[in-house]
């Protein structure tokens, strides 16, 4: 791990509250499903830092994008380019994705580290399919980025012009027969009804949660799996979805 | 920053607080410059903590409730121990017992295998023993006592002053023979899911918001006149120097480390620019 104190040299409004900071960084070699843990600011307030995923790597161009969810991110909102941040990481688990047709299934936010994933395989040159979901049509990020990238891609949206499906329900009518491996990030509630479909192939879900330490020290970020409580942040945050139990 | 306490040398007064580094061997090149490692809290037996959300911020703090997740003594000492024997620092054990039978196994498993050994009577987030055995000056007189016929190790006691004065239950652990003390604790501390309206979480406040007051208890003890660790969301090098103002002979750097796995190395720096070099203590 190291620290990195970046300047924000691009900012971005992606959706009415989600927005992307690209800082340079060099010589650094990420795996899908990592994070930064980043430094809101100097003083106490919020105390912790904020885990935020990958989103995009290339050419030393690191791209982190955030939703508003509270006062931290909020704070982090109101950053400007050409301000220093203060980034630690990466963080989290080096998980290596299968060389074989996949299935990327996003629901909002989600998409942030499966658009990482999707660079990832598209430089390996894997094939993949995208189904992206979102509550409504305006929330959508990265989708002509990633839509490009993939075989074939369908979005769906729960409620606005389109219609109205979940990425769960879209799921229900797919011919799955074809993919050898599924990935899948969104909301908690997204990955419980994925879980009950009893997928046909090994499906990975890309945990997320709020962190303490983000680097294996506190044990503040367990899940359990499999039997016993696992640390998201260096266990995960890829965990294989069958094995999460969501109850506890 | 060299210093002496309890007859050992430390190579400063700056050391790692329990459970918030796990085991010193994440970030050797931070435990291998720091006066001391404490490892998470020991317990008998293997512990797999408690369920989540273990972790919530609060106003420049957070609780946890972690719940003491460890594999045990018997795998601790074959696994863990002889690792940590490799960093160059000393190594203390925080012993967490629920009984006084506890401590004496714990104790004994450990033998001379280290530098010293913390005990924790004051663990906040666990039913049985814990805080509620921390608060009582006599049970933790007896642990001392028992622990003390068992090792010569030097052996401190992590205080609470959760509900009680740790200056009448630290003298009693003085007497019972304790070679010194260290506090404070986490606090009690709740927090509520205000939109499901039920309790978050319920467990130890730490970092900077329980400062001013840790430091308080660790100037009450002064007048013990033994080695008191100061311990409570300490920062910065003004920070720790501020707790050897309060009487501490040295501190333990706890919830930082959660900001910043390097912290401790700061402190240290920052710290000599107070002290000078040579600080003696005890």
């Amino acid at each position: 791990m190291v620290a990195h104190k970046l300047k924000i040299s691009k900012k971005v409004w992606l959706t009415k509250n989600v927005f992307g900071m690209e800082f340079i960084l060099p010589r650094i070699r990420p795996y899908p499903g990592q994070f930064f843990q980043v430094r809101v600011n100097e003083g106490f307030e919020p105390f912790l830092n904020r885990p935020v995923s990958i989103a995009s790597y290339k050419s030393s161009r690191l791209l982190l994008a955030v939703k508003i969810v509270g006062r931290g991110t909020k704070m982090l909102s109101m950053k400007k380019p050409g301000e220093q941040l203060e980034l630690l990481g990466p963080f989290g688990g080096k998980f290596k994705p299968a060389r074989k047709r996949s299935l990327l299934i996003a629901g909002g936010i989600g998409m942030a580290p499966l658009r990482f994933l999707a660079e990832y395989l598209s430089a390996r040159k894997t094939v993949f399919d995208l189904l992206y979901g979102v509550r409504a049509s305006d929330e959508f990020v990265f989708r002509n980025k990633v839509g490009r990238m993939a075989d074939r891609a369908i979005f769906v949206a729960e409620r606005g012009y389109q219609k109205k499906e979940t990425v769960v329900s879209r799921l229900r009518r797919m011919d799955l027969a074809g993919y050898a491996v599924a990935y899948a990030c969104g909301p908690r509630t997204m990955l419980i009804e994925l879980q009950k479909l009893n997928l046909p192939m090994p499906a990975y879900a890309f945990c997320e949660d709020f962190l303490g330490c983000g680097c294996g020290l506190c044990m503040g970020c367990a899940i359990m799996y499999k039997g016993s409580y696992r640390r998201i942040c260096v266990d995960g945050p890829v965990l294989e979805l069958g094995g999460i139990d969501f109850e506890v | 920053m060299k210093c002496r306490i309890f007859g050992l040398d430390f190579k400063n007064p700056v050391f790692i607080a329990s459970g918030t580094f796990e085991y010193g061997l994440t970030y050797k090149r931070v435990s291998n410059r720091v006066g001391a490692v404490i490892t998470k809290g020991i317990t008998a037996r293997p512990r797999i903590g408690n369920p989540p959300p273990r972790i919530i911020e609060t106003p420049c703090g957070l609780i946890n409730s972690v719940g003491l997740e460890n594999p045990g003594v018997e795998v601790f000492c074959q696994e863990i121990l002889p690792k940590m024997r490799k960093l160059k620092t000393r190594v203390f054990v925080n012993v967490a017992g629920f009984t006084v039978e506890d401590f004496i196994r714990i104790v004994e498993a450990i033998g001379d295998r280290a530098d010293g050994l913390e005990l924790n009577v004051s663990c906040p987030n666990v039913e049985a023993g814990g805080v509620a055995f921390g608060r009582d000056p006599e049970i933790c007189a007896e642990v001392v006592k028992q622990v003390k016929k068992r090792t010569k190790l030097p052996v401190i006691v992590k205080l609470t002053a959760n509900f009680c004065d740790p200056l009448v239950v630290g003298r009693r652990c003085i007497e019972a023979g304790a070679d010194g003390l260290s506090l404070i604790n986490t606090l009690h501390a709740m927090a509520f899911d205000v939109k499901g309206t039920k309790v978050l979480i319920q467990g130890g406040l730490s970092g900077p918001a329980i400062r001013p007051f840790a430091l308080f208890c660790v100037h009450r003890l002064k007048e013990l006149g033994v080695p008191v660790i100061g311990i409570g969301g300490i920062m910065s090098g003004r920070d720790a120097y501020e707790f050897l103002l309060a009487g501490a002979a040295a501190v333990e750097v706890g919830s930082a480390t959660l900001r910043d796995p390097y912290a401790p190395l700061k402190i240290i720096k920052e710290l000599k620019q107070y002290t000078g070099w040579g600080h003696d203590a005890g």
